[in-house]
């Protein structure tokens, strides 16, 4: 196992090797750049040697090899530098955002867990009945909802119903618990309910093909009690094309809920990334990449090691 | 029954209308004038949202509303602009208690207020303000100063004693005093400067009304009142909480909620009337022209375009007037105007606009005379051209909609190409298009500032128009340098002649119009034709 677990973590050099470079040289080939779009706001009085004076500043006089040589050897020392735009520490720019984007997405997770897993069970036991039926009618309703239309849903329905508005500032969980499950609940119930509907269908899907496995008519053969059944054999091997669904959205939603995020308004890593990129903030852009990467590969990586766990013909493969 | 909730139902359609409207009215009527006679009251917290974020925090660096927002109350300038008037253009003093100019216009000696305190304890004196305005008009080696442009007039900044700022210019400026009350150009502390000339970038610290408590990147800005305020009295508010709100239905929301009290840039009509109806008689509304305006950029260096016939044809076939009752309906602009805001003191009156190619109520007129331009021109019924836009909805989309619209009148098809902001910007700078969508925004209603751009490519850094007219230039240095405002109003009106008739380099479109609905428990503000005015917030305060 150990062989196993130092062979995919060194895996992930090259790969990360290679979102490096590809995002580097992609930033430097989209149109406009960061000194053009700081200084040509409103009442821009912008002059040719105020660009020049800036572009030297950031370095962005000098060749693309040696700026990706200055770049790369400070991530190889853990250092991301500096945004662009705001001249602040890029880790102190994330760090800031890190906290709220991680809890939402744990708790997007665990109500789609607690929603998917139950259903996704009934729904294959209970094949072709209503009870199926409605559980597929819910999750191909969530399927087709985007998160944002249904948190768009939410804060009209608050605002007209209630006259009230979920907090915009984020308290964290540890200042004001209450505060923060105020404001946070909305957005996890609307990404939590489209996240439930992959999974449901998933686990489904997944129950129903390990149930007509040999397997488990063997183990109803020789008696055993279903609850037993479904929860030690079934279940468990369902589980594994889940886990990966639900790890690869746990990923997603650490930088990607973007349109979500501004409905609610929460300073979280999606905006974040939204703004680098609008904002041509090469740095900083690079940086959330290469961090929405690194959760990628991992939580993959976390994947494998269960799908080890679970399946042990997988480490001796 | 179906007919006696569908009778309810347009009662209470009815019912919101006139509460609504009439809402409208008593607030667009009234503005603050009620404010202004109340007694203001004491304490509470001004909530109010911003849309965006400053890059530093540094405003001699920086031009965006974003930091002037949330940060102006921090700071004092030399002078500012009077808070109650409506048209944002008469000046009064702010750290200055006084001044005086000499005869030939060429000093100019301002008598700094006593008693005036940083947030640090230490004492203001004229070494701030020379240090502060050294560091905008001749800024040292790697700092960068936004404005410095608007100060080429200035020779030297002196401060004979603690109490006396000189300014000694090189050749008379009419703008001096307008450009010295700038929104942007805060005091700051000498001695820090000269430690480290960057440290305003990154950090707050004032002599205004209000002291900074802190930032969270994303989220908000927090200030609390300056207790040893020069200005006794004020500040009236405990402190303020700027939210950064990004979404424009979040901060119609956040309103609408009583989560915010106002947000000081601006929402469209649309956004207004929603806020009316669901808020009734607890939310006031503040309009103003807008001191932003969308033109029509054509590039002299292309064809047809290098050719005044065809440029006046495009702003020969607008019918500005009936646009101006359409377009105010769905987006942000209202007025038609021409180089400066209707009402301001340098405007044209309406029967000289009307002098103007495109500009006349006689719209079928106008458009025989574009249509014979372009045929002496050489331009064939149904020519082509692209329309280059940036994809910022309101108002570039409606107005270029318009615009389409309107050419077709006269023969003319342009394909609206709807680009992203950075490749639009970049494509004008670079005069990689035919005819744009190009913007003109300032700090203040001032000639100097809102005719800068017009002048000749080289002279200006943002004439896109890419052409070359020393009788422009001439006339923009002889308003700039006259002192009467009689004198300087006539070189105005021949440069607007002359920009937008007879040589028609650009055409402008309709005044951008500002739209403010505020709680109305908000007093003491009132709105200006320019959105980076008039937010030092030591007058505002909270009814009950």
């Amino acid at each position: 196992m150990g062989k196993y677990i130092l062979k995919r973590l060194l895996l992930m050099i090259p790969t990360l090797l290679g979102v490096a470079v590809i995002i580097f040289f992609l930033m430097r080939v989209v149109p406009g750049d960061i000194v053009e779009l700081r200084f040509a706001g409103e009442s821009s009085f912008a002059s040719k040697e105020n660009l020049d004076k800036e572009r030297v500043r950031l370095g962005l006089d000098q060749p693309l090899w040696r700026q990706f040589l200055a770049w790369i050897t400070g991530i190889v020392r853990l250092d991301f530098g500096k945004s662009m735009w705001t001249g602040a520490p890029i880790l102190e720019e994330i760090r800031l955002r890190f906290a709220l984007s991680l809890q939402l997405a744990i708790m997007a997770t665990l109500i789609a867990v607690l929603l998917a897993i139950p259903l996704g069970v009934i729904a294959a036991l209970k094949q072709d009945t209503w009870v199926d039926y409605v559980v597929r009618i819910v999750s191909i309703a969530g399927l087709a909802t985007p998160s944002f239309w249904l948190g768009i849903v939410f804060i009209l329905g608050l605002l007209i119903v209630f006259k009230w508005l979920p907090p915009m500032v984020y308290t964290p969980l540890w200042v004001d618990p209450w505060q923060n499950l105020l404001q946070l609940i909305w957005p996890a119930l609307a990404v939590g309910y489209r996240y439930s509907a992959v999974a449901t269908r998933m686990t489904r899907s997944a129950m129903l093909e390990v149930l007509r496995e040999d397997y488990i008519r063997t183990a109803r053969a020789k008696g055993l009690w279903e609850k037993l059944i479904l929860s030690r054999h079934a279940l468990k091997n369902a589980m594994l094309p889940v886990l990966t669904v639900i790890a690869l959205e746990f990923a997603f939603l650490m930088g990607g809920l973007v349109v979500t995020e501004q409905v609610f308004n929460l300073n979280g890593l999606g905006l974040l990334f939204v703004e680098a990129v609008a904002h041509r903030d090469y740095t900083l852009t690079q940086a959330l990449v290469m961090l929405v990467a690194f959760v990628f590969i991992f939580v993959n990586f976390l994947v494998d090691l269960a799908y080890a766990w679970i399946d042990p013909r997988i480490r001796f493969r | 029954m179906a007919t006696n909730r569908a009778r309810r139902r347009g009662s209470e359609t009815v019912r919101g209308l006139v509460v609504g409207v009439a809402g409208l009215m008593l607030a667009v009527l009234g503005g603050t004038g009620a404010g202004a006679q109340e007694r203001p009251r004491y304490g509470g917290e001004l909530v109010f949202v911003v849309p965006t974020e400053p890059a530093s925090y540094d405003g001699h660096r920086e031009g965006t509303f974003a930091l002037v927002h949330p940060v102006a109350p921090i700071y004092n300038t030399l002078l500012r602009f009077d808070p109650t008037d409506r048209t944002g253009t008469r000046v009064v003093g702010d750290l200055a208690e006084s001044w005086t100019i000499a005869r030939d216009g060429r000093t100019y000696t301002f008598r700094l207020r006593r008693g005036v305190k940083f947030h640090d304890g230490s004492d203001l004196t004229s070494k701030d303000v020379k240090a502060s305005y050294d560091k905008i008009i001749f800024p040292p080696s790697g700092v960068i100063s936004f404005r410095k442009g608007q100060y080429t007039a200035v020779e030297a900044v002196e401060a004979p004693d603690a109490a006396t700022v000189v300014f000694r210019l090189k050749w008379p400026s009419a703008s001096l005093i307008t450009a010295l009350a700038s929104p942007f150009n805060w005091i700051y502390r000498a001695d820090i400067l000269a430690k480290d000339v960057h440290w305003y970038e990154t950090h707050v610290m004032g002599t205004g009304p209000f002291i900074f408590v802190e930032h969270v990147k994303g989220a908000y800005w927090a200030a609390r009142k300056n207790p040893n305020y020069w200005d006794k009295g004020k500040p009236y508010l405990d402190g303020y909480r700027a939210l950064v709100v990004k979404d424009a239905n979040a901060q119609v929301a956040a309103v609408r909620a009583e989560r915010a009290h106002i947000q000081f840039r601006g929402f469209t009509p649309s956004e207004r009337d929603s806020l009316v109806q669901a808020l009734g008689a607890k939310i006031a509304v503040q309009e103003s022209p807008w001191d932003c305006v969308l033109l029509v950029g054509m590039n002299h260096e292309k064809k047809p375009w290098d050719d005044k016939r065809a440029r006046r044809a495009l702003t020969l076939a607008l019918d500005r007037h009936q646009g101006s009752q359409a377009l105010s309906r769905i987006a942000i602009v209202k007025s038609v105007g021409g180089v400066q805001v209707p009402g301001t003191p340098f405007a044209a009156p309406p029967e000289e606009l009307e002098k103007l190619a495109g500009y006349s109520h006689d719209v079928a007129k106008s458009r025989a005379e574009a249509r014979r331009l372009l045929t002496e021109a050489g331009v064939p019924e149904g020519f082509s051209f692209s329309l280059k836009n940036r994809n910022v909805p309101m108002p570039y989309e409606p107005i270029a909609v318009w615009l389409v619209d309107q050419w077709r009148q006269v023969g003319l098809q342009a394909r609206h190409e709807f680009i992203e902001s950075t490749k639009w910007e970049a494509d004008l700078r670079n005069g990689e298009y035919e005819v744009a969508v190009d913007t003109q925004c300032s700090y203040a209603v001032d000639p100097d500032l809102d005719l800068y751009k017009f002048q000749s490519m080289g002279i200006s850094h943002n004439n896109y128009g890419r052409y070359t007219d020393t009788v422009l230039d001439e006339l923009y240095q002889k308003q700039s340098r006259a002192l009467d405002p009689d004198e300087r109003k006539k070189y105005v009106r021949e440069f607007e002649r002359r920009l937008l008739d007879e040589e028609a380099h650009y055409a402008y479109t309709l005044q951008w119009h500002r739209i403010i609905p505020h709680s109305a428990k908000v007093r003491g503000w009132t709105i200006t034709p320019s959105h980076f005015v008039n937010n030092q917030l030591d007058t505002v305060w909270l009814a009950e």
